[in-house]
């Protein structure tokens, strides 16, 4: 069944619109992935979703209630997590404290939670006291990705989650997030390594321009030629600068690249 | 070298106490809230004027006109003896904190909640207005004479050959409770935690669901508390004056500054080194220009080392 | 006609006041409404100005009133040395705190400002402590009344005058465009090649070297100078509230404001005259209070100012596009 849906969003930041009639959906379960060049308005996408960005126009539903502009204590409440791109931990309070304030709207005992997230996520027990800003990038964005995951979503969106990581911890990112997709939350997920994601993904959505231009599955997405060149970049590789020239940056540039806003 | 510690040690002592005690408050503000809140020294001004009030009249100081008259009418004079005794200045305490904190609370409601949103400069602006409201209010109330506690204390004879006063001993513990009680709040509790958060990135605290209103409420409730508490003890030191807290909001922004903006435990380090260096500084220059040694110290930290000691934020 | 007399001497003499205040008012304009810089120091360079000219143009010291100087020179003199040495000090102080931002930047500026009136108080040798200085001349002084007030009325006018019209040309011209854009996005304008600093700095330092001048024409205007003139509340505050209630960024309102103001203020003194002398000092902090009141509504209600800010009109002569106000 279809848990969030997004419909004609159009808006962005002060005046100018960013969004221009975007469509998302995310079924229960599922992992979706929305790629693209830079600047196609990805981040802003989710973040529209989110109430960060304000939609003038467009209706976004979440598990049977409108949402639309809503605020993130009530979005967080229903069941819909986010993790944004860049400063997403709380740098001096300790991963086990970052953990907890992102249950900080759950009355209940929280101890399945984190016992839950301490095993997806081994490396964190023994850091359990440090202060989240002393960790490496990776061991970081797990902290953010245990946060979110706090409350029990039943749809975590993730801006961007292997930015700025090393290929090796990027394979371990994505393996955890098709850990906790298995154990049944829906994976919204913006992403710059488009080629990986989309392997993982059940469906894709290709923005450009703040318009979506191709909806199909993951896979189907990967086969298509044209669809790989113009906005995935063409030959083995990741995204390149956005042109559609066909240049294959590298891994580690291509993350780098997916910093900033889309 | 007891005579130094005399001279300058206790000294310095109660002065850092005092201003590690609203450098938290203004500290947590400008994280938080993201502005410098220019009428924090007048919150310990008016909690000083509480306990006064207390430690004068008694706690009828406190209780509205209509109960007034309705209690008159019931049972006259005897039963409101109990409310008109005189206070010990120690135990006013966790009263003027409380009803600082709650004034501090309309204060914020009333008039700087409406520019959340808007330019932080503009808030510096109101709350500018604010001191000057709070300051006016005060010479209104209780004119401009200097009031006092208590008559000038000897030194206690039990801890000679140190001048240890009474009050220094009753600063002191106050000083040690609150400090205890502000680190059980902020380590310990869900609401000191979330404060942090806050305090850390205000915008990820809100995308993680903090009820981001209800914490600013809590930021102004341990702010002022403790500002309020910090004008007690600096009235008990020396005396009470409309501005004896606008006096202390330079160093106590130093301070702040100095320990980083948002770090709580930064802002009691800063504290004590701001009021260790001007009491030193008299050593060397004209009391008078105390206030300069505070202000050297900062521009100093915003031009080297803008995130302070322990790196708050900058924002 | 005794009435109409005194009348007519109580109306020049509001409007000297509040036309020096003016001088004040567009002096901030220039640090805060044009550029965006957030100056408390204002009463710090008031003094700087006022003690200049004083010191270079009163009558020597007498031995109940030491200080410094006394050099007893023409009064242009006074007044140009006056926005000189404000200059001065707010390019030092401009240089180390300007790269502060804003608030930083306030909290600096209350720093220095009071410094300096400390400094000027306790100086006994320099400015007389806290008897002040005496015995400053005043342009026509020598001229029978009512006519002295008007025309040091009309002289400050004049000042006013210049100042606006200098400043309105500046505004309008390149200088004044690079200024604004400064203040409504800094990072754009130095991604555009300006040099900020550079500029932001010289707003400043104009900025500052009118309040001395305001400084000084109090100095000469009430004929002394104490350090109780200095008091932030009026010298600082007042003319903040002035500006905003005014319109910032808006010479006119800058003007506008001082004006009204000022007449807010001086009406709340008729009228807590006419109390008993009992209630009549405290009616001096209720005074204080509203006028804190005041500004909380304006920044509430009318944060735009009595008189809103219009973007400046492109060229002159040309075809006269507004500009988009950004």
């Amino acid at each position: 069944m279809t848990l969030l849906t997004a419909h004609g969003m159009t808006g962005g930041y002060g005046g100018m619109d960013i969004l221009k009639g975007v469509e998302l959906a995310v079924d229960a379960g599922e992992i979706v992935v929305i790629v693209g060049p830079n600047g196609a308005g990805k981040s802003t996408a989710m973040k529209a979703i989110f109430g960060l960005v304000h939609l003038r126009e467009g209706k976004v539903v979440f598990d049977g209630q409108e949402i639309t502009n809503a605020q993130p204590e009530r979005l967080v409440r229903a069941g819909l997590g986010y993790v944004p791109q860049e400063r997403n931990i709380f740098p001096n309070l300790s991963v086990h404290e970052n953990l907890e304030m992102g249950a900080y709207i759950r009355r209940d005992d929280i101890g399945p939670a984190l016992e839950r997230v301490y095993m997806l996520f081994p490396p964190l027990v023994e850091k359990r006291k440090q202060a989240a800003g002393e960790l490496s990038g990776g061991q970081r964005q797990m902290v953010a990705f245990g946060r979110a995951l706090m409350t029990d979503p039943k749809v975590l969106m993730l801006d961007e989650p292997t930015a700025g990581l090393s290929p090796l911890f990027m394979d371990e990112i994505f393996d955890r997030i098709i850990a906790v997709n298995e154990t049944g939350v829906g994976i919204l997920m913006v992403e710059q390594n488009a080629r990986q994601a989309l392997e993982i993904a059940d469906r894709g959505y290709v923005l450009a321009t703040g318009e979506n231009r191709y909806i199909d599955t993951g896979s189907n997405l990967l086969a298509d030629r044209e669809v790989v060149e113009s906005f995935l970049g063409g030959g083995g590789g990741n995204v390149d600068t956005g042109n559609g020239n066909g240049d294959a940056g590298s891994e580690r540039d291509a993350a780098a690249k997916g910093a900033g806003d889309d | 070298m007891i005579e130094f510690f005399n001279d300058y040690i206790v000294a310095a002592l109660v002065l850092g106490s005092i201003y590690s005690l609203g450098a938290i408050g203004i500290s947590m503000i400008y994280a938080i809230l993201r502005f410098a809140h220019f009428a924090h020294g007048d919150l310990l001004t008016l909690g000083a004027y509480m306990s006064l009030g207390l430690v004068q009249k008694g706690f009828i100081v406190f209780m509205p006109l209509p109960f007034l008259v309705g209690t008159l009418g019931l049972a006259g004079e005897e039963a409101l003896a109990p409310l008109r005794m005189g206070w010990h200045p120690a135990l006013t305490i966790p009263v003027a904190m409380v009803f600082t904190a709650l004034i501090a609370i309309g204060i914020d409601s009333l008039f700087y909640r409406p520019f959340r949103k808007s330019q932080a400069i503009i808030m510096v602006i109101a709350s500018f207005g604010i001191a000057l409201m709070l300051r006016s209010a005060f010479q209104l109330i209780w004119g401009i004479d200097d009031h006092y506690y208590w008559p000038i204390q000897p030194p206690l004879e039990s801890l000679e050959p140190f001048s240890i006063s009474a009050k220094h001993l009753y600063i002191g513990g106050a000083v040690i409770v609150l400090i205890s009680a502000t680190h059980y709040l902020l380590a310990y509790t869900r609401t000191g935690k979330a404060m942090r958060a806050m305090s850390d990135d205000p915008d990820l605290a809100r995308i993680t669901g903090i009820p981001t209103e209800r914490i600013v409420v809590w930021t102004w409730i341990v702010g002022a508390a403790l500002g309020a508490a910090a004008g007690v003890l600096l009235g008990m030191d020396t005396r009470v004056r409309f501005d004896m807290g606008w006096n202390l909001l330079l160093p106590m922004f130093a301070a702040a500054i100095l320990g980083g903006l948002g770090r709580p435990y930064g802002a009691i380090a800063g504290g004590m080194v701001i009021g260790g260096l001007e009491e030193l500084s008299t050593i060397v220059i004209p009391g008078d220009y105390k206030s300069a040694v505070a202000f050297a110290v900062m521009v100093l930290v915003l031009i080297f080392r803008p995130q302070g000691i322990f790196k708050g934020r900058m924002l | 006609m005794e009435f109409l007399g005194g009348l007519i001497l109580f109306l020049v003499g509001f409007a000297t006041l509040a036309g020096i205040a003016s001088v004040s008012t567009l002096g901030l304009n220039i640090c805060w409404g044009v550029t965006g810089l957030f100056n408390i120091g204002i009463a710090g360079f008031y003094a700087i100005g006022a003690y200049t000219s004083a010191i270079l143009t009163a009558e020597p010291s007498v031995p109940s009133n030491p200080h410094l100087g006394g050099f007893e020179l023409p009064i242009p003199v006074g007044w140009a040395a006056a926005m000189v040495l404000s200059a001065a000090v707010a390019w030092v102080v401009g240089k180390v705190c300007l790269r502060l931002r804003a608030d930083y930047l306030a909290i600096a500026t209350i720093g220095i400002a009071e410094i300096i009136r400390i400094t000027f108080r306790n100086w006994s040798a320099i400015a007389g402590g806290s008897y002040g200085i005496h015995r400053i001349p005043k342009p026509f002084e020598s001229w029978p009344q009512p006519w002295a007030e008007i025309f040091f009325l009309l002289l400050v006018v004049a000042v006013v005058a210049v100042i606006y019209w200098v400043i309105e040309r500046g505004i309008n011209s390149p200088w004044g465009r690079v200024m604004r854009a400064i203040r409504e996005n800094e990072l754009a304008a130095a991604a555009a090649g300006k040099d900020v600093e550079r500029m932001r700095l010289q707003a400043f330092v104009y900025g500052s070297a009118l309040m001395g001048l305001a400084g000084a024409l109090s100095a000469h205007y009430l004929k002394q100078f104490l350090p109780e003139d200095t008091e932030p509340l009026t010298a600082t505050f007042l003319i903040w509230v002035m500006l905003i209630a005014g319109g910032s960024g808006n010479n006119k309102g800058a003007i506008l404001g001082a004006f009204v103001v000022w007449g807010l203020w001086t009406m709340s003194e008729f009228m807590t005259d006419l109390l008993s002398a009992e209630w009549a000092t405290r009616a001096a902090y209720l005074r204080v209070f509203m006028i804190g009141l005041l500004l909380q509504v304006v920044l509430q209600f009318f944060s735009r100012g009595i008189i809103p800010e219009k973007p400046p009109v492109i060229g002159r002569g040309e075809k006269a596009e507004k500009v988009e106000a950004g």
